[in-house]
Protein backbone atom coordinates (compact mmCIF):
# COMPACT_ATOMS: atom_id res chain seq x y z
CA UNK A 1 0.00 0.00 0.00
CA UNK A 2 2.73 2.02 1.06
CA UNK A 3 4.83 1.63 -2.57
CA UNK A 4 1.44 2.59 -3.92
CA UNK A 5 1.12 5.72 -2.38
CA UNK A 6 4.71 6.20 -3.67
CA UNK A 7 4.46 5.38 -7.28
CA UNK A 8 1.87 8.25 -6.92
CA UNK A 9 -0.19 6.48 -9.88
CA UNK A 10 -3.49 8.22 -10.71
CA UNK A 11 -5.71 6.84 -12.16
CA UNK A 12 -7.75 9.14 -14.42
CA UNK A 13 -11.65 8.06 -14.41
CA UNK A 14 -12.93 10.89 -16.32
CA UNK A 15 -11.15 9.90 -19.18
CA UNK A 16 -13.27 7.70 -20.85
CA UNK A 17 -15.87 10.83 -21.43
CA UNK A 18 -12.98 13.58 -21.93
CA UNK A 19 -10.60 11.88 -23.89
CA UNK A 20 -9.12 14.66 -25.45
CA UNK A 21 -8.65 16.58 -22.20
CA UNK A 22 -6.91 13.55 -20.89
CA UNK A 23 -4.78 12.77 -23.38
CA UNK A 24 -3.22 16.38 -23.55
CA UNK A 25 -2.67 15.64 -19.85
CA UNK A 26 0.89 14.09 -19.42
CA UNK A 27 1.21 15.28 -15.34
CA UNK A 28 -0.50 14.75 -12.74
CA UNK A 29 -0.41 19.09 -11.99
CA UNK A 30 -2.82 19.84 -14.17
CA UNK A 31 -5.36 17.58 -11.95
CA UNK A 32 -4.92 19.37 -8.96
CA UNK A 33 -3.91 17.33 -5.83
CA UNK A 34 -3.57 13.49 -6.99
CA UNK A 35 -6.27 11.04 -5.22
CA UNK A 36 -5.16 8.48 -3.65
CA UNK A 37 -4.14 5.58 -5.93
CA UNK A 38 -6.50 2.40 -5.21
CA UNK A 39 -6.72 -0.85 -6.21
CA UNK A 40 -8.33 0.74 -9.20
CA UNK A 41 -4.43 1.53 -10.18
CA UNK A 42 -3.59 -2.06 -9.32
CA UNK A 43 -6.13 -3.37 -11.79
CA UNK A 44 -4.85 -1.28 -14.48
CA UNK A 45 -1.58 -2.30 -14.56
CA UNK A 46 -2.47 -5.83 -14.13
CA UNK A 47 -4.56 -5.32 -17.24
CA UNK A 48 -1.43 -3.13 -19.14
CA UNK A 49 0.74 -6.51 -18.20
CA UNK A 50 -1.48 -8.63 -19.85
CA UNK A 51 -1.58 -6.54 -22.73
CA UNK A 52 1.93 -6.18 -23.12
CA UNK A 53 2.36 -9.77 -22.83
CA UNK A 54 -0.50 -10.80 -25.35
CA UNK A 55 1.51 -8.43 -27.39
CA UNK A 56 4.61 -9.96 -27.20
CA UNK A 57 3.09 -13.70 -28.03
CA UNK A 58 2.08 -12.15 -31.03
CA UNK A 59 5.52 -10.51 -32.08
CA UNK A 60 6.99 -14.10 -31.00
CA UNK A 61 4.16 -15.78 -33.17
CA UNK A 62 4.34 -14.36 -36.24
CA UNK A 63 8.07 -14.44 -36.30
CA UNK A 64 7.90 -17.81 -35.97
CA UNK A 65 5.28 -18.25 -38.50
CA UNK A 66 5.34 -15.39 -40.97
CA UNK A 67 2.42 -16.80 -43.27
CA UNK A 68 0.70 -16.15 -39.89
CA UNK A 69 0.99 -12.66 -40.44
CA UNK A 70 -2.12 -11.95 -42.19
CA UNK A 71 -4.30 -13.33 -39.78
CA UNK A 72 -2.63 -12.51 -36.54
CA UNK A 73 -1.50 -8.84 -37.68
CA UNK A 74 -4.87 -7.15 -37.63
CA UNK A 75 -4.90 -8.95 -33.82
CA UNK A 76 -2.14 -7.53 -33.00
CA UNK A 77 -3.03 -4.05 -33.98
CA UNK A 78 -6.21 -4.26 -31.88
CA UNK A 79 -4.10 -5.28 -28.34
CA UNK A 80 -2.04 -2.58 -29.28
CA UNK A 81 -5.22 -0.09 -29.71
CA UNK A 82 -6.00 -2.09 -26.14
CA UNK A 83 -3.07 -1.12 -24.33
CA UNK A 84 -2.84 2.37 -25.55
CA UNK A 85 -6.17 2.85 -24.44
CA UNK A 86 -5.12 1.10 -21.32
CA UNK A 87 -2.41 3.37 -20.75
CA UNK A 88 -4.11 6.50 -21.32
CA UNK A 89 -5.76 5.88 -18.00
CA UNK A 90 -3.26 5.56 -16.24
CA UNK A 91 -1.15 9.06 -15.45
CA UNK A 92 2.38 8.99 -14.11
CA UNK A 93 4.80 11.88 -12.85
CA UNK A 94 7.47 12.11 -15.39
CA UNK A 95 10.52 10.33 -14.90
CA UNK A 96 7.92 7.41 -14.24
CA UNK A 97 7.34 5.42 -17.36
CA UNK A 98 3.63 4.40 -17.51
CA UNK A 99 4.30 1.14 -18.86
CA UNK A 100 6.95 -0.83 -16.47
CA UNK A 101 8.22 -3.83 -16.91
CA UNK A 102 8.27 -4.52 -20.41
CA UNK A 103 8.77 -7.66 -20.16
CA UNK A 104 6.46 -9.13 -18.50
CA UNK A 105 5.80 -12.43 -16.98
CA UNK A 106 4.07 -14.06 -19.38
CA UNK A 107 6.14 -12.86 -22.13
CA UNK A 108 8.90 -15.19 -21.27
CA UNK A 109 6.67 -18.15 -21.95
CA UNK A 110 5.97 -17.10 -26.06
CA UNK A 111 7.11 -19.83 -27.67
CA UNK A 112 4.12 -21.64 -28.57
CA UNK A 113 3.82 -25.28 -26.61
CA UNK A 114 3.90 -27.60 -30.12
CA UNK A 115 5.33 -26.44 -33.27
CA UNK A 116 3.95 -25.40 -36.79
CA UNK A 117 1.04 -22.98 -37.44
CA UNK A 118 -1.81 -24.88 -35.75
CA UNK A 119 -0.25 -25.13 -32.52
CA UNK A 120 0.67 -21.32 -32.80
CA UNK A 121 -3.27 -20.76 -33.31
CA UNK A 122 -4.07 -22.65 -30.59
CA UNK A 123 -1.90 -21.48 -28.12
CA UNK A 124 -2.79 -17.47 -28.71
CA UNK A 125 -6.41 -18.82 -28.86
CA UNK A 126 -5.68 -19.93 -25.02
CA UNK A 127 -4.30 -16.95 -24.40
CA UNK A 128 -6.67 -14.68 -25.66
CA UNK A 129 -9.23 -16.51 -23.87
CA UNK A 130 -7.44 -16.29 -20.67
CA UNK A 131 -7.15 -12.92 -20.95
CA UNK A 132 -10.99 -12.15 -21.50
CA UNK A 133 -11.97 -14.09 -18.68
CA UNK A 134 -9.19 -12.85 -16.26
CA UNK A 135 -10.63 -9.31 -17.46
CA UNK A 136 -14.28 -10.22 -16.78
CA UNK A 137 -13.35 -11.83 -13.36
CA UNK A 138 -12.13 -8.59 -12.15
CA UNK A 139 -14.63 -5.65 -13.83
CA UNK A 140 -16.74 -5.89 -10.80
CA UNK A 141 -14.55 -4.35 -8.60
CA UNK A 142 -13.27 -1.35 -10.99
CA UNK A 143 -14.60 2.22 -11.38
CA UNK A 144 -17.09 2.50 -13.75
CA UNK A 145 -15.24 3.62 -16.71
CA UNK A 146 -13.03 1.14 -16.03
CA UNK A 147 -15.21 -1.67 -15.80
CA UNK A 148 -16.75 -0.70 -19.27
CA UNK A 149 -13.41 -0.65 -20.95
CA UNK A 150 -12.44 -3.72 -19.40
CA UNK A 151 -15.61 -5.58 -20.44
CA UNK A 152 -15.03 -4.07 -24.43
CA UNK A 153 -11.80 -5.22 -24.28
CA UNK A 154 -12.64 -8.98 -23.14
CA UNK A 155 -15.05 -8.78 -25.93
CA UNK A 156 -12.81 -8.25 -28.41
CA UNK A 157 -10.45 -11.02 -26.82
CA UNK A 158 -12.89 -13.21 -26.43
CA UNK A 159 -14.08 -12.74 -30.28
CA UNK A 160 -9.70 -13.01 -31.18
CA UNK A 161 -10.16 -16.61 -29.59
CA UNK A 162 -13.18 -17.05 -31.66
CA UNK A 163 -11.41 -16.10 -34.81
CA UNK A 164 -8.38 -17.90 -33.94
CA UNK A 165 -10.33 -21.16 -33.74
CA UNK A 166 -12.44 -20.29 -37.10
CA UNK A 167 -8.52 -20.00 -38.48
CA UNK A 168 -7.61 -23.48 -36.96
CA UNK A 169 -11.16 -25.08 -37.87
CA UNK A 170 -10.37 -23.97 -41.55
CA UNK A 171 -6.91 -25.48 -41.75
CA UNK B 1 -27.30 -16.49 -16.11
CA UNK B 2 -29.55 -15.77 -13.26
CA UNK B 3 -29.87 -11.83 -13.51
CA UNK B 4 -33.43 -12.04 -14.60
CA UNK B 5 -33.85 -12.86 -10.76
CA UNK B 6 -34.28 -9.40 -10.31
CA UNK B 7 -31.71 -6.17 -9.69
CA UNK B 8 -30.59 -5.43 -6.24
CA UNK B 9 -30.48 -1.28 -6.59
CA UNK B 10 -29.87 0.61 -3.58
CA UNK B 11 -31.33 3.58 -2.92
CA UNK B 12 -33.86 5.86 -5.41
CA UNK B 13 -30.92 7.42 -7.12
CA UNK B 14 -29.54 3.74 -7.89
CA UNK B 15 -32.68 2.44 -8.32
CA UNK B 16 -33.26 5.19 -11.50
CA UNK B 17 -29.74 4.64 -12.99
CA UNK B 18 -30.31 0.85 -12.90
CA UNK B 19 -33.38 1.49 -14.58
CA UNK B 20 -32.44 3.49 -17.16
CA UNK B 21 -29.98 1.79 -18.39
CA UNK B 22 -32.21 -2.07 -18.53
CA UNK B 23 -34.42 0.27 -20.58
CA UNK B 24 -31.34 1.38 -23.19
CA UNK B 25 -30.59 -2.14 -22.83
CA UNK B 26 -34.42 -3.36 -23.99
CA UNK B 27 -34.59 -0.70 -26.44
CA UNK B 28 -31.49 -1.81 -28.16
CA UNK B 29 -33.01 -5.62 -28.21
CA UNK B 30 -36.04 -4.45 -29.48
CA UNK B 31 -34.43 -2.66 -32.59
CA UNK B 32 -32.24 -5.87 -33.18
CA UNK B 33 -34.79 -7.98 -33.08
CA UNK B 34 -36.57 -5.99 -35.54
CA UNK B 35 -33.59 -5.66 -37.55
CA UNK B 36 -32.97 -9.29 -37.64
CA UNK B 37 -36.35 -9.79 -38.74
CA UNK B 38 -34.98 -7.69 -42.05
CA UNK B 39 -31.59 -9.11 -41.91
CA UNK B 40 -33.05 -12.58 -42.35
CA UNK B 41 -35.50 -11.53 -44.90
CA UNK B 42 -32.64 -10.62 -47.13
CA UNK B 43 -30.27 -14.05 -46.44
CA UNK B 44 -30.09 -17.46 -47.71
CA UNK B 45 -30.49 -20.52 -46.00
CA UNK B 46 -27.58 -20.87 -44.10
CA UNK B 47 -27.55 -17.69 -43.21
CA UNK B 48 -31.22 -17.37 -42.17
CA UNK B 49 -30.71 -20.47 -40.02
CA UNK B 50 -27.67 -17.99 -38.37
CA UNK B 51 -29.55 -15.04 -38.23
CA UNK B 52 -32.69 -16.99 -36.55
CA UNK B 53 -30.73 -18.33 -34.06
CA UNK B 54 -29.03 -14.92 -33.05
CA UNK B 55 -32.78 -13.18 -32.94
CA UNK B 56 -33.70 -16.24 -30.70
CA UNK B 57 -30.71 -15.05 -28.32
CA UNK B 58 -31.68 -11.67 -28.31
CA UNK B 59 -35.38 -12.47 -27.91
CA UNK B 60 -34.36 -14.18 -24.78
CA UNK B 61 -32.09 -11.56 -23.47
CA UNK B 62 -35.33 -9.25 -24.05
CA UNK B 63 -37.38 -11.07 -21.51
CA UNK B 64 -34.87 -11.24 -19.15
CA UNK B 65 -34.51 -7.23 -19.38
CA UNK B 66 -38.09 -7.12 -19.37
CA UNK B 67 -38.54 -9.31 -16.62
CA UNK B 68 -35.79 -7.36 -14.15
CA UNK B 69 -37.59 -3.60 -15.03
CA UNK B 70 -40.85 -5.45 -13.91
CA UNK B 71 -39.12 -6.56 -10.47
CA UNK B 72 -38.22 -2.96 -10.12
CA UNK B 73 -41.55 -1.57 -10.29
CA UNK B 74 -40.47 -0.13 -13.87
CA UNK B 75 -42.65 -0.50 -17.00
CA UNK B 76 -40.43 -1.82 -19.53
CA UNK B 77 -40.34 0.28 -22.61
CA UNK B 78 -42.02 -1.24 -25.73
CA UNK B 79 -40.80 -1.52 -29.29
CA UNK B 80 -41.64 0.75 -31.79
CA UNK B 81 -43.90 -1.04 -34.79
CA UNK B 82 -40.41 -0.30 -37.26
CA UNK B 83 -37.65 0.98 -37.21
CA UNK B 84 -35.65 3.52 -39.62
CA UNK B 85 -32.42 0.95 -40.89
CA UNK B 86 -28.72 3.11 -40.53
CA UNK B 87 -28.75 2.43 -44.62
CA UNK B 88 -30.67 0.61 -46.93
CA UNK B 89 -30.81 -2.99 -46.70
CA UNK B 90 -31.00 -5.05 -50.53
CA UNK B 91 -28.80 -7.99 -50.81
CA UNK B 92 -26.78 -10.28 -48.85
CA UNK B 93 -24.15 -8.31 -48.05
CA UNK B 94 -26.00 -5.30 -46.65
CA UNK B 95 -27.82 -7.79 -44.26
CA UNK B 96 -24.58 -8.99 -43.15
CA UNK B 97 -23.36 -5.29 -42.56
CA UNK B 98 -26.48 -5.00 -40.40
CA UNK B 99 -26.02 -7.84 -38.44
CA UNK B 100 -22.52 -6.49 -37.63
CA UNK B 101 -24.02 -3.01 -37.09
CA UNK B 102 -27.01 -4.16 -34.48
CA UNK B 103 -24.67 -6.27 -32.45
CA UNK B 104 -21.89 -3.49 -31.72
CA UNK B 105 -25.03 -0.83 -30.91
CA UNK B 106 -26.45 -3.82 -28.73
CA UNK B 107 -23.18 -4.36 -26.83
CA UNK B 108 -22.96 -0.34 -26.28
CA UNK B 109 -26.41 -0.52 -24.48
CA UNK B 110 -25.14 -3.06 -22.50
CA UNK B 111 -21.91 -1.23 -21.44
CA UNK B 112 -24.46 0.95 -20.08
CA UNK B 113 -25.53 -1.80 -17.75
CA UNK B 114 -21.47 -2.85 -17.33
CA UNK B 115 -21.06 1.24 -15.41
CA UNK B 116 -23.65 0.00 -12.81
CA UNK B 117 -22.53 -0.61 -8.79
CA UNK B 118 -24.34 -4.19 -8.58
CA UNK B 119 -21.76 -6.42 -9.35
CA UNK B 120 -24.19 -8.87 -10.74
CA UNK B 121 -25.58 -6.93 -13.06
CA UNK B 122 -21.95 -5.92 -14.18
CA UNK B 123 -20.94 -9.28 -14.70
CA UNK B 124 -24.11 -9.89 -16.58
CA UNK B 125 -24.03 -7.06 -18.97
CA UNK B 126 -20.53 -7.79 -19.57
CA UNK B 127 -21.69 -11.35 -20.42
CA UNK B 128 -24.34 -9.93 -22.98
CA UNK B 129 -21.63 -7.26 -24.47
CA UNK B 130 -18.94 -10.77 -25.21
CA UNK B 131 -21.90 -12.42 -26.94
CA UNK B 132 -22.68 -9.70 -29.32
CA UNK B 133 -19.29 -9.56 -29.52
CA UNK B 134 -18.83 -13.07 -31.10
CA UNK B 135 -22.14 -12.68 -32.93
CA UNK B 136 -20.73 -10.21 -34.57
CA UNK B 137 -17.47 -11.77 -35.25
CA UNK B 138 -19.78 -15.03 -36.45
CA UNK B 139 -21.11 -12.50 -39.18
CA UNK B 140 -18.78 -10.60 -40.17
CA UNK B 141 -15.72 -12.55 -39.82
CA UNK B 142 -13.40 -9.86 -38.12
CA UNK B 143 -12.96 -8.61 -34.65
CA UNK B 144 -12.89 -4.26 -33.13
CA UNK B 145 -10.35 -3.58 -30.73
CA UNK B 146 -13.57 -2.12 -28.47
CA UNK B 147 -16.97 -3.35 -29.03
CA UNK B 148 -19.60 -1.50 -28.17
CA UNK B 149 -17.02 1.63 -27.75
CA UNK B 150 -16.69 4.25 -29.93
CA UNK B 151 -13.06 3.65 -31.49
CA UNK B 152 -11.04 6.58 -29.95
CA UNK B 153 -13.55 7.97 -27.63
CA UNK B 154 -15.06 7.12 -24.73
CA UNK B 155 -18.10 4.79 -24.47
CA UNK B 156 -20.79 4.96 -26.68
CA UNK B 157 -23.69 6.03 -25.53
CA UNK B 158 -26.37 3.51 -25.31
CA UNK B 159 -29.08 4.12 -28.20
CA UNK B 160 -31.52 2.11 -29.72
CA UNK B 161 -29.92 0.25 -32.76
CA UNK B 162 -32.34 2.24 -35.02
CA UNK B 163 -34.53 5.15 -34.93
CA UNK B 164 -38.09 4.53 -34.44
Amino acid sequence: MRADLRRRSVLAAAVMTVPLVAAGCKGVGALGTPPEPGPDVAMLRGAIDTEQALIARYRSAMAGSPALSGTLGPLLAQHREHLARLTSMLIEPAGHGASPGTTPSAARTTTAAGSGPAATLAALEAAEAGAARSLASRLTLAPPALAQLMASIAASEASHALLLRTHQAGG
Amino acid sequence: MTAAAGPAATGPAGRAQTAAALQSALAAENAAIYGYGVAGAQLGTAARVQALRDWTQHEVARDQLQAMLTSLGVKPVAAQPAYRLPFPVHGTRAAISLAGYLENQVAAAYLGIVALDDSRLRSWGAAQARACALRATTWLGRTVAFPGLASGAGPATARPSASP
